[in-house]
């Protein structure tokens, strides 16, 4: 990460196959976009709020989304989205949960806490794939973000 | 008759007592003194005359000669018998003989006044119209001077009414008799004094209380007292009874070795002329065994309610793990499924160019697998939320409902050309969302199966049978063999190759069970080539 270059998407996946076929699907999209994987909540906390192994991270280059698993080690995905939602500054990060859970009660409980959005991961591959895309374009292009710190 | 021998016939009658002093002495021995004087005699007979004027008015009176045959009868005699005096005259008692003595009745009679004696009995006689009356009979014989009967005078009292009270009575206390000894046979009996004391108990009291009469007769009913009941249950019902009324309901007791028995019992107050008790009887039968088996049936009841709320507990203890298991399945099986099914696809992406052709279909075929895994798994989970779900009732229009699925599954194979009738489809009340799902099911199946056939057809009825609704699919597609219908709405069962029909066999399944959820039936008919014909109902009330 080149300083002063902020982070386009902060994925936030335990599983190193999704995280790289995920990666994969947005690079199709987007050949340059700059990702950042975060394999545990822990990681993503550490990021988004400068902390930890990212304590030296400057603070204001937030990433534009935040694509967020639910299932993870150490701290689970609804805590890290409660953190998130709850800060005064890094709240206006769009998050979308991407996640296999077809839950009600995950969906439920995600859009309660502020998740801005709610994607099932298909199984099959070239949905899979289309769906990243769809989340990567409309987020990162289409859909007009706030201001970071509004 | 002569006048100096009626004052001796009053006398034996006992009537006239005030003649008797001034005529104690036999008539001889007047005879032998002085002659009575005309003055005497002229009243002695005014004397005789009334006293006869009153006998008549009171008692029906017959003379008859030494043979029997009758001399006088007096109004009241004719009156009974029905008889004129000029009919009675002349005749013996035969004419009034009715033929309820034995011969040896009357025989005993002749003997007693023949000899001179005085007869007295009560005789049924007939009278002119056939009918019966009964006489309370009094002949008195008056002997000549040598001691023989020279006529019979019998003196009568009609006594047909009290004879006809007396058989009534006879026949009631025999009834009575009778009610009682099948009383005593079926109940347990007591009778008590106004003040509660026993007078007297049938056997079954002895035998049920184990007392003996002797020691029963003279207590109160204390002797039985279990002291189960309040006092307050022994007032109401002391109450109750001494102010007349009835009293029922169950009493336990206790018998003489200690037991206890229970007796469902009615006591009556027998009143007197003021209306006060003057004795209660107790008629009481032995529910002991009644009451064991109540006992029993609440006993078994309760156990049934505490195995049924384990049961309860048990099966929701059983769905959460059930819930849980699924809840790890759809989130755990399906990122390695998600991983297979990725990187094959991302090596024939990237380095597809790089493979023959054939291991291009191997890296497909292994693709095609994880992606009918996935399938299995989606529809393995729905099947089984199927029976955790509750049923929402509501009014159903299948009409839009059918409409609504067939466009969605048309819009799935824009280009296919299929012929689909919607009849008059009857509404139905049941879960929305499942009953979807049925109908998407067998619908989807009806356009998959005619996948073949070009002329593709599918008609969707209801109609009414024996009082239930059923609805119909049928198809003009491949069909099956009906002999393997039983296996058609198995759990992944198929009749029919993955790769002429795609599918995981889960289909059908789901539609039973949402079927039977609803208390209803599914069925199907077919025919190899010639299509099939699904058909369900739902009933009325919902099967957990």
């Amino acid at each position: 990460m080149t300083p002063g270059a902020g982070l386009d998407i902060l994925l936030v996946e335990d599983n190193a196959d999704d995280a790289e076929l995920v990666v994969r699907a947005l690079r199709r999209g987007r050949p340059t976009a700059r990702i950042k994987v975060a394999a545990d909540g822990v990681e993503a906390l550490d990021y988004v709020f400068s902390e930890g192994e990212y304590r030296d991270r400057s603070p204001g280059e937030m990433p534009r989304l935040i694509l967020l698993d639910l299932k993870l080690p150490r701290v689970d995905g609804l805590e890290v989205l409660k953190r998130i939602k709850s800060d005064a500054v890094a709240h206006t990060i769009p998050v979308v949960m991407l996640t296999s859970s077809r839950e009600q009660r995950d969906i439920d409980e995600t859009y309660r806490l502020g998740a801005n959005s709610y994607v099932v991961k298909p199984v099959n591959y070239e949905r899979f794939t289309a769906a990243v895309q769809e989340v990567g374009a409309y987020w990162l292009a289409l859909n007009q973000g706030r201001r970071a710190g509004d | 008759m002569g006048a100096a021998q009626v004052p001796v016939a009053l006398i034996d009658h006992g009537l006239g007592s005030t003649l008797k002093p001034s005529h104690s002495q036999p008539c001889a021995s007047l005879v032998g003194d002085l002659m009575p004087t005309e003055r005497q005699l002229k009243e002695s007979l005014r004397e005789v005359g009334d006293l006869k004027a009153a006998l008549d008015e009171h008692a029906i009176v017959a003379t008859t000669d030494p043979q029997g045959r009758i001399t006088y009868v007096n109004d009241r005699f004719c009156a009974i018998s029905r008889y004129a005096r000029e009919e009675l005259i002349g005749q013996d008692h035969r004419i009034i003989n009715s033929g309820h003595h034995p011969s040896g009745f009357f025989k005993a009679l002749w003997k007693t006044i023949a000899a001179g004696k005085v007869w007295r009995g009560e005789i049924r006689n007939r009278a002119k119209d056939g009918s019966f009356y009964w006489v309370d009979t009094t002949i008195v014989p008056f002997l000549d001077d040598e001691g023989r009967p020279r006529q019979y005078v019998a003196i009568r009292a009609d006594i047909t009414v009290r004879k006809r009270a007396e058989e009534n009575l006879r026949t009631s206390l025999t009834e009575i008799g009778d009610l009682k000894r099948a009383l005593d046979e079926h109940a347990i009996v007591a009778i008590t004094d106004p003040q509660g004391r026993i007078t007297d108990v049938n056997d079954k009291f002895c035998a049920i209380s184990k007392f003996t009469r002797e020691e029963l007769i003279g207590q109160d009913h204390r002797i039985i007292n279990s002291g189960h009941h309040p006092p307050e249950f022994f007032q109401t019902l002391w109450r109750t009874i001494s102010r007349g009324k009835v009293w029922h309901g169950e009493i336990r007791n206790r018998a003489k070795d200690g037991s206890f028995y229970w007796v469902d019992t009615t006591i009556v107050p027998f009143l007197d002329e003021t209306g006060r008790p003057r004795q209660y009887v107790a008629i009481r039968a032995d529910t002991t065994e009644r009451k064991r088996v109540e006992e029993e049936i609440r006993e078994l009841n309760a156990q049934l309610e505490q195995r049924v709320a384990r049961r309860t507990v048990d099966l929701e203890a059983a769905n959460r793990e059930l819930e849980a298991f699924s809840y790890s399945v759809s989130h755990d099986l399906r990122s390695p499924l998600r991983t297979l099914n990725g990187f094959s696809q991302a090596v024939l992406e990237d380095y597809g160019s790089l493979l023959p052709a054939e291991g291009q279909r191997y890296l497909q075929t292994i693709r095609t697998a994880a992606q009918r895994m996935g399938d299995l798994i989606d529809d393995l989970l729905a099947l089984s939320r199927l029976s955790r779900q509750p049923i929402k009732r509501q009014v159903i229009d299948n009409g839009a409902l059918v409409r609504a699925v067939v466009e969605e599954l048309r819009a799935l194979e824009p280009g296919r050309v299929i012929g689909v009738e919607i009849s008059n489809l009857a509404e139905a009340v049941g879960d929305f969302g499942l009953i979807r799902q049925v109908w998407m099911n067998l619908i989807s199946n009806a356009f998959k199966y005619t996948g073949r056939n070009p002329m593709a057809r599918v008609e969707i009825s209801s109609k009414f049978h024996q009082g239930e609704c059923v609805y119909c699919i049928r198809d003009n597609g491949t069909g099956f063999d009906m002999r393997y219908v039983g296996k058609l709405f198995g759990v992944f069962q198929r009749l029919h190759r993955v790769e002429e029909f795609p599918g995981t066999g889960v289909g059908l399944a789901i539609v039973q069970r949402i079927v039977h959820r609803h208390g209803g039936r599914v069925w199907a008919e077919g025919a190899v080539g010639e299509g099939a014909t699904f058909s369900f109902t739902l009933g009325a009330e919902e099967v957990p």
